[in-house]
Protein backbone atom coordinates (compact mmCIF):
# COMPACT_ATOMS: atom_id res chain seq x y z
CA UNK A 1 0.00 0.00 0.00
CA UNK A 2 1.25 3.43 -1.11
CA UNK A 3 1.65 5.27 2.10
CA UNK A 4 1.09 9.24 1.51
CA UNK A 5 4.21 10.44 1.15
CA UNK A 6 3.08 14.02 1.92
CA UNK A 7 1.19 13.73 5.16
CA UNK A 8 -1.48 15.72 6.46
CA UNK A 9 0.33 18.22 9.51
CA UNK A 10 -2.57 18.26 11.55
CA UNK A 11 -3.71 14.30 10.83
CA UNK A 12 0.32 13.16 11.97
CA UNK A 13 2.04 14.38 15.14
CA UNK A 14 5.23 13.63 13.41
CA UNK A 15 6.86 15.97 10.85
CA UNK A 16 6.22 15.08 7.23
CA UNK A 17 8.28 12.49 5.42
CA UNK A 18 8.52 14.73 2.37
CA UNK A 19 8.51 18.60 2.53
CA UNK A 20 6.18 20.20 -0.10
CA UNK A 21 8.09 21.28 -2.93
CA UNK A 22 8.86 24.77 -2.39
CA UNK A 23 9.92 24.55 1.36
CA UNK A 24 12.48 21.93 -0.50
CA UNK A 25 13.66 23.98 -3.31
CA UNK A 26 13.91 27.22 -1.54
CA UNK A 27 16.33 25.32 1.59
CA UNK A 28 18.65 23.93 -0.92
CA UNK A 29 18.77 26.83 -3.58
CA UNK A 30 19.19 29.39 -0.73
CA UNK A 31 22.05 26.62 0.99
CA UNK A 32 23.77 25.96 -2.45
CA UNK A 33 23.47 29.79 -2.93
CA UNK A 34 25.39 30.87 0.80
CA UNK A 35 27.96 28.40 0.20
CA UNK A 36 28.83 29.90 -3.59
CA UNK A 37 28.88 33.34 -2.38
CA UNK A 38 30.77 33.01 1.01
CA UNK A 39 33.55 30.73 -0.38
CA UNK A 40 33.91 30.39 -4.03
CA UNK A 41 32.83 33.54 -5.93
CA UNK A 42 34.32 37.35 -5.35
CA UNK A 43 32.31 39.91 -3.29
CA UNK A 44 30.80 42.16 -5.64
CA UNK A 45 31.38 40.54 -8.85
CA UNK A 46 28.13 40.34 -10.92
CA UNK A 47 27.58 36.50 -10.23
CA UNK A 48 27.92 37.34 -6.57
CA UNK A 49 25.15 40.29 -6.57
CA UNK A 50 23.21 37.88 -8.87
CA UNK A 51 23.08 34.62 -6.47
CA UNK A 52 22.06 37.64 -3.48
CA UNK A 53 19.30 38.51 -5.25
CA UNK A 54 18.34 35.03 -6.16
CA UNK A 55 18.55 34.58 -2.20
CA UNK A 56 16.38 37.35 -1.50
CA UNK A 57 13.89 35.96 -4.02
CA UNK A 58 13.70 32.75 -2.58
CA UNK A 59 14.02 34.19 1.03
CA UNK A 60 10.66 36.19 0.08
CA UNK A 61 8.99 33.42 -1.54
CA UNK A 62 9.92 31.11 1.96
CA UNK A 63 8.32 34.22 3.68
CA UNK A 64 5.21 34.11 1.31
CA UNK A 65 4.61 30.20 1.68
CA UNK A 66 4.99 30.82 5.62
CA UNK A 67 2.03 32.67 5.94
CA UNK A 68 -0.05 30.87 2.71
CA UNK A 69 1.14 27.71 2.75
CA UNK A 70 0.47 24.23 3.67
CA UNK A 71 0.01 23.79 7.86
CA UNK A 72 3.16 22.60 8.35
CA UNK A 73 5.46 24.90 6.31
CA UNK A 74 3.02 27.95 7.99
CA UNK A 75 5.09 30.06 10.42
CA UNK A 76 2.28 29.49 13.02
CA UNK A 77 3.16 25.66 13.03
CA UNK A 78 6.57 25.81 14.05
CA UNK A 79 6.53 29.67 16.72
CA UNK A 80 9.51 31.05 17.96
CA UNK A 81 9.65 29.47 21.30
CA UNK A 82 13.53 29.75 22.96
CA UNK A 83 12.21 28.16 26.09
CA UNK A 84 10.23 25.02 24.01
CA UNK A 85 13.73 24.96 22.23
CA UNK A 86 16.04 24.60 25.07
CA UNK A 87 13.51 22.00 26.72
CA UNK A 88 13.72 20.36 23.43
CA UNK A 89 17.90 20.43 23.17
CA UNK A 90 17.51 18.58 27.14
CA UNK A 91 15.40 15.76 26.37
CA UNK A 92 17.79 15.31 23.13
CA UNK A 93 20.29 15.13 25.66
CA UNK A 94 18.97 12.57 27.83
CA UNK A 95 17.46 10.47 24.24
CA UNK A 96 13.64 10.76 24.47
CA UNK A 97 12.62 13.32 22.14
CA UNK A 98 9.17 14.43 21.63
CA UNK A 99 7.97 14.59 17.73
CA UNK A 100 6.21 17.67 16.38
CA UNK A 101 4.18 17.93 12.96
CA UNK A 102 6.56 20.32 12.04
CA UNK A 103 10.12 21.57 12.75
CA UNK A 104 10.78 20.62 16.05
CA UNK A 105 11.23 23.99 18.18
CA UNK A 106 15.26 23.84 18.34
CA UNK A 107 15.28 23.45 14.22
CA UNK A 108 12.32 26.24 14.35
CA UNK A 109 14.51 28.55 16.15
CA UNK A 110 17.29 27.45 14.11
CA UNK A 111 15.00 28.23 10.85
CA UNK A 112 14.16 32.55 12.20
CA UNK A 113 17.80 32.39 13.26
CA UNK A 114 18.98 31.55 9.22
CA UNK A 115 16.10 33.95 7.77
CA UNK A 116 17.12 36.70 10.07
CA UNK A 117 20.42 36.92 9.36
CA UNK A 118 20.25 36.15 5.38
CA UNK A 119 17.69 39.59 5.56
CA UNK A 120 20.43 41.13 7.32
CA UNK A 121 23.23 39.60 4.80
CA UNK A 122 21.02 40.65 1.65
CA UNK A 123 19.47 44.00 3.13
CA UNK A 124 23.66 44.96 4.00
CA UNK A 125 24.45 43.71 0.06
CA UNK A 126 21.64 46.12 -1.49
CA UNK A 127 23.11 49.08 0.50
CA UNK A 128 26.90 48.49 -0.49
CA UNK A 129 25.38 48.14 -4.96
CA UNK A 130 23.06 51.66 -3.97
CA UNK A 131 20.27 48.94 -5.16
CA UNK A 132 21.46 48.27 -8.27
CA UNK A 133 20.34 45.53 -9.65
CA UNK A 134 22.79 42.50 -11.54
CA UNK A 135 22.06 43.80 -14.99
CA UNK A 136 22.95 47.50 -13.75
CA UNK A 137 26.18 45.78 -12.31
CA UNK A 138 26.40 43.90 -15.37
CA UNK A 139 26.19 47.22 -17.55
CA UNK A 140 28.52 49.24 -15.32
CA UNK A 141 31.22 46.78 -15.42
CA UNK A 142 31.56 46.76 -18.77
CA UNK A 143 31.42 50.40 -19.52
CA UNK A 144 34.16 50.54 -16.70
CA UNK A 145 35.99 47.87 -18.87
CA UNK A 146 35.55 50.25 -22.08
CA UNK A 147 37.24 52.93 -20.93
CA UNK A 148 33.85 54.64 -19.95
CA UNK A 149 34.41 55.46 -16.37
CA UNK A 150 31.33 57.68 -15.96
CA UNK A 151 29.71 54.66 -14.27
CA UNK A 152 31.67 55.30 -11.71
CA UNK A 153 31.18 58.73 -11.25
CA UNK A 154 27.77 58.61 -10.75
CA UNK A 155 27.92 55.51 -8.26
CA UNK A 156 29.63 58.20 -6.24
CA UNK A 157 27.52 60.96 -6.85
CA UNK A 158 26.01 63.02 -3.89
CA UNK A 159 28.05 60.61 -1.98
CA UNK A 160 28.58 62.34 1.25
CA UNK A 161 30.60 61.56 4.03
CA UNK A 162 27.50 60.31 5.93
CA UNK A 163 26.65 58.21 2.34
CA UNK A 164 30.45 56.59 2.64
CA UNK A 165 30.13 55.82 6.49
CA UNK A 166 27.07 53.95 5.79
CA UNK A 167 28.74 51.79 3.25
CA UNK A 168 31.10 50.99 5.60
CA UNK A 169 28.97 49.99 8.23
CA UNK A 170 27.16 48.06 6.09
CA UNK A 171 30.14 46.36 4.10
CA UNK A 172 31.18 45.85 7.84
CA UNK A 173 27.82 44.23 8.83
CA UNK A 174 27.56 42.12 5.54
CA UNK A 175 30.77 40.11 6.43
CA UNK A 176 29.99 39.47 10.09
CA UNK A 177 26.41 38.33 9.41
CA UNK A 178 27.85 36.31 6.20
CA UNK A 179 30.51 34.56 8.43
CA UNK A 180 27.80 33.99 10.79
CA UNK A 181 25.63 32.03 8.22
CA UNK A 182 28.76 29.83 7.54
CA UNK A 183 28.64 29.15 11.61
CA UNK A 184 24.45 28.38 11.76
CA UNK A 185 25.02 25.99 8.51
CA UNK A 186 27.64 24.07 10.53
CA UNK A 187 25.51 24.08 13.56
CA UNK A 188 22.15 23.06 11.69
CA UNK A 189 23.83 20.41 9.68
CA UNK A 190 25.16 18.58 13.31
CA UNK A 191 21.82 19.49 14.44
CA UNK A 192 19.64 17.76 11.74
CA UNK A 193 22.60 14.82 11.87
CA UNK A 194 22.06 14.54 16.03
CA UNK A 195 18.40 14.72 15.25
CA UNK A 196 18.33 12.14 12.92
CA UNK A 197 19.55 9.72 15.24
CA UNK A 198 17.41 10.63 18.58
CA UNK A 199 14.16 10.88 16.12
CA UNK A 200 15.56 7.58 14.38
CA UNK A 201 14.05 9.59 11.06
CA UNK A 202 16.28 10.32 8.50
CA UNK A 203 15.24 13.93 8.21
CA UNK A 204 17.60 14.60 5.20
CA UNK A 205 15.77 12.24 2.81
CA UNK A 206 12.32 14.61 4.19
CA UNK A 207 14.34 17.73 2.34
CA UNK A 208 15.44 15.66 -0.25
CA UNK A 209 13.15 13.30 -2.09
CA UNK A 210 11.70 11.36 0.66
CA UNK A 211 11.51 7.18 1.27
CA UNK A 212 11.17 6.14 -2.13
CA UNK A 213 8.05 3.36 -1.81
CA UNK A 214 8.51 1.18 -4.86
CA UNK B 1 -0.55 -4.32 -1.50
CA UNK B 2 -2.01 -1.56 -3.64
CA UNK B 3 -0.93 -0.15 -6.61
CA UNK B 4 -0.79 3.68 -6.30
CA UNK B 5 -3.66 5.52 -8.09
CA UNK B 6 -2.87 7.33 -11.02
CA UNK B 7 -5.00 9.94 -9.72
CA UNK B 8 -2.31 10.56 -6.89
CA UNK B 9 1.06 10.14 -9.07
CA UNK B 10 -0.54 12.99 -11.46
CA UNK B 11 -1.66 15.19 -8.67
CA UNK B 12 2.35 14.59 -6.88
CA UNK B 13 3.63 15.48 -10.76
CA UNK B 14 1.39 18.92 -10.67
CA UNK B 15 2.09 19.97 -7.35
CA UNK B 16 5.98 19.69 -8.40
CA UNK B 17 5.46 21.32 -11.54
CA UNK B 18 3.50 24.01 -10.25
CA UNK B 19 6.11 25.25 -7.46
CA UNK B 20 9.66 25.10 -9.93
CA UNK B 21 7.10 27.28 -12.76
CA UNK B 22 6.61 29.33 -8.75
CA UNK B 23 10.04 29.76 -8.01
CA UNK B 24 10.39 31.01 -11.16
CA UNK B 25 8.06 33.16 -11.77
CA UNK B 26 9.20 34.71 -8.04
CA UNK B 27 12.85 35.04 -9.30
CA UNK B 28 12.00 36.74 -12.22
CA UNK B 29 9.30 38.95 -10.45
CA UNK B 30 11.93 40.15 -7.72
CA UNK B 31 14.54 40.94 -10.73
CA UNK B 32 11.68 42.82 -12.15
CA UNK B 33 10.78 44.59 -9.27
CA UNK B 34 14.29 45.58 -8.57
CA UNK B 35 14.74 47.15 -12.13
CA UNK B 36 11.38 49.16 -12.11
CA UNK B 37 12.46 50.66 -8.59
CA UNK B 38 15.77 51.54 -10.23
CA UNK B 39 13.75 53.11 -13.31
CA UNK B 40 11.82 54.78 -10.63
CA UNK B 41 14.39 56.67 -9.48
CA UNK B 42 15.53 57.90 -13.12
CA UNK B 43 12.52 58.65 -14.76
CA UNK B 44 9.01 58.23 -13.47
CA UNK B 45 7.34 59.65 -16.15
CA UNK B 46 8.63 57.54 -18.98
CA UNK B 47 6.44 55.32 -21.01
CA UNK B 48 9.17 52.64 -20.36
CA UNK B 49 8.46 53.30 -16.73
CA UNK B 50 4.79 53.10 -16.87
CA UNK B 51 4.82 49.59 -19.07
CA UNK B 52 7.42 47.67 -17.11
CA UNK B 53 5.66 48.53 -13.86
CA UNK B 54 2.11 47.74 -15.42
CA UNK B 55 3.87 44.17 -16.05
CA UNK B 56 5.47 43.89 -12.88
CA UNK B 57 2.31 44.26 -11.02
CA UNK B 58 1.16 41.55 -13.25
CA UNK B 59 3.94 39.30 -11.94
CA UNK B 60 3.52 40.22 -8.72
CA UNK B 61 -0.27 39.24 -8.97
CA UNK B 62 0.75 36.01 -10.54
CA UNK B 63 2.92 34.95 -7.90
CA UNK B 64 0.35 35.39 -5.38
CA UNK B 65 -2.24 33.55 -6.84
CA UNK B 66 0.01 30.92 -8.10
CA UNK B 67 0.77 30.24 -3.91
CA UNK B 68 -3.04 29.89 -3.22
CA UNK B 69 -3.04 27.56 -6.67
CA UNK B 70 -0.60 25.37 -6.03
CA UNK B 71 -1.65 25.50 -1.53
CA UNK B 72 -4.82 24.44 -2.83
CA UNK B 73 -3.22 21.96 -5.06
CA UNK B 74 -1.18 20.15 -2.35
CA UNK B 75 -4.85 20.48 0.32
CA UNK B 76 -6.59 18.59 -2.54
CA UNK B 77 -4.13 15.74 -3.27
CA UNK B 78 -4.07 15.55 0.60
CA UNK B 79 -7.66 14.97 1.02
CA UNK B 80 -7.32 12.84 -2.00
CA UNK B 81 -5.00 10.76 0.00
CA UNK B 82 -6.36 10.60 3.31
CA UNK B 83 -10.19 9.91 1.79
CA UNK B 84 -8.37 6.95 -0.58
CA UNK B 85 -6.46 5.08 2.90
CA UNK B 86 -9.93 4.83 4.72
CA UNK B 87 -11.47 3.85 1.50
CA UNK B 88 -9.05 0.97 1.83
CA UNK B 89 -9.39 -0.39 5.21
CA UNK B 90 -10.39 -4.20 5.87
CA UNK B 91 -12.71 -4.26 2.81
CA UNK B 92 -9.81 -2.86 0.65
CA UNK B 93 -8.64 -6.41 -0.67
CA UNK B 94 -11.86 -7.80 -1.40
CA UNK B 95 -13.13 -4.90 -2.86
CA UNK B 96 -9.96 -4.49 -5.19
CA UNK B 97 -10.08 -7.91 -6.35
CA UNK B 98 -13.42 -7.78 -7.41
CA UNK B 99 -12.70 -4.51 -9.51
CA UNK B 100 -9.93 -6.25 -10.94
CA UNK B 101 -12.28 -8.35 -12.14
CA UNK B 102 -14.48 -6.28 -13.71
CA UNK B 103 -11.34 -5.00 -15.55
CA UNK B 104 -11.83 -1.26 -14.07
CA UNK B 105 -9.59 1.53 -15.12
CA UNK B 106 -7.58 3.42 -12.50
CA UNK B 107 -10.21 6.06 -12.78
CA UNK B 108 -13.24 4.09 -12.37
CA UNK B 109 -11.50 2.25 -9.24
CA UNK B 110 -11.03 5.63 -7.66
CA UNK B 111 -14.43 7.15 -8.13
CA UNK B 112 -16.34 3.48 -7.21
CA UNK B 113 -14.06 3.54 -3.94
CA UNK B 114 -15.50 6.74 -3.29
CA UNK B 115 -19.11 6.00 -4.01
CA UNK B 116 -18.64 2.79 -1.73
CA UNK B 117 -17.86 5.49 0.86
CA UNK B 118 -21.15 6.86 -0.13
CA UNK B 119 -19.93 10.14 -1.47
CA UNK B 120 -22.11 11.66 -3.72
CA UNK B 121 -21.38 12.51 -7.34
CA UNK B 122 -21.21 16.47 -6.24
CA UNK B 123 -18.33 14.72 -3.33
CA UNK B 124 -16.82 13.02 -5.73
CA UNK B 125 -16.36 15.44 -8.55
CA UNK B 126 -14.37 17.68 -5.87
CA UNK B 127 -12.29 15.69 -4.44
CA UNK B 128 -11.11 14.37 -7.58
CA UNK B 129 -11.22 17.80 -9.39
CA UNK B 130 -13.47 16.17 -12.13
CA UNK B 131 -16.56 17.64 -13.48
CA UNK B 132 -19.65 16.14 -12.49
CA UNK B 133 -20.79 14.80 -16.01
CA UNK B 134 -17.35 13.15 -16.01
CA UNK B 135 -17.91 11.13 -12.47
CA UNK B 136 -21.63 10.37 -13.46
CA UNK B 137 -20.14 8.98 -16.96
CA UNK B 138 -17.83 6.84 -15.02
CA UNK B 139 -20.16 5.74 -12.51
CA UNK B 140 -22.89 4.22 -15.20
CA UNK B 141 -19.34 2.77 -16.60
CA UNK B 142 -18.36 0.81 -13.50
CA UNK B 143 -22.50 -0.25 -12.78
CA UNK B 144 -22.76 -1.40 -16.65
CA UNK B 145 -19.43 -3.48 -15.82
CA UNK B 146 -20.23 -4.80 -12.18
CA UNK B 147 -23.67 -5.68 -14.19
CA UNK B 148 -26.14 -3.77 -11.90
CA UNK B 149 -28.39 -1.11 -11.73
CA UNK B 150 -27.15 1.68 -9.49
CA UNK B 151 -25.83 2.56 -6.52
CA UNK B 152 -27.76 1.18 -4.11
CA UNK B 153 -27.22 -2.01 -5.73
CA UNK B 154 -23.21 -1.39 -6.05
CA UNK B 155 -23.15 -1.16 -2.06
CA UNK B 156 -25.36 -3.82 -1.66
CA UNK B 157 -22.98 -6.38 -3.81
CA UNK B 158 -20.16 -6.23 -1.18
CA UNK B 159 -22.01 -6.04 1.76
CA UNK B 160 -24.41 -9.26 0.37
CA UNK B 161 -21.42 -11.14 -0.41
CA UNK B 162 -19.62 -10.18 2.36
CA UNK B 163 -22.50 -11.37 4.70
CA UNK B 164 -23.34 -14.85 2.41
CA UNK B 165 -19.22 -15.21 3.21
CA UNK B 166 -17.26 -14.87 -0.16
CA UNK B 167 -17.67 -13.37 -3.46
CA UNK B 168 -19.37 -15.19 -6.49
CA UNK B 169 -17.06 -15.59 -9.62
CA UNK B 170 -17.83 -12.33 -12.06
Amino acid sequence: MASPRIQAGTAAETPPTLWDPVVRVTHWGIAASVLLNALLDEGGSVLHVTIGWIVMALLFLRMVWGVLGPVEARFSAFPPNPLAALRHLRQLATGRVRHYPSHNPAGALMAYAFWATLAVVTATGLIMTGGATPMQVAADKAAVASGDWSALIRDGEGASDEDESLGKAAKEVHDVAANLLLILAALHVAGVALESRAMRRNLVAAMLIGKRQR
Amino acid sequence: MSIGPDILVSGRRQIVALSIFLVIQTLGTVFYVGDVIADLREDPASAHFVFEAIVTAALVLGVILGTFALRRTIELLRSQEQALAVARGALSEVIEGQFDAWALTPAERDVGLLALKGLDVAEIAELRGAAQGTVRAQLTRIYSKAGVSGRAQFAAFFVEDLLSGGLKAA
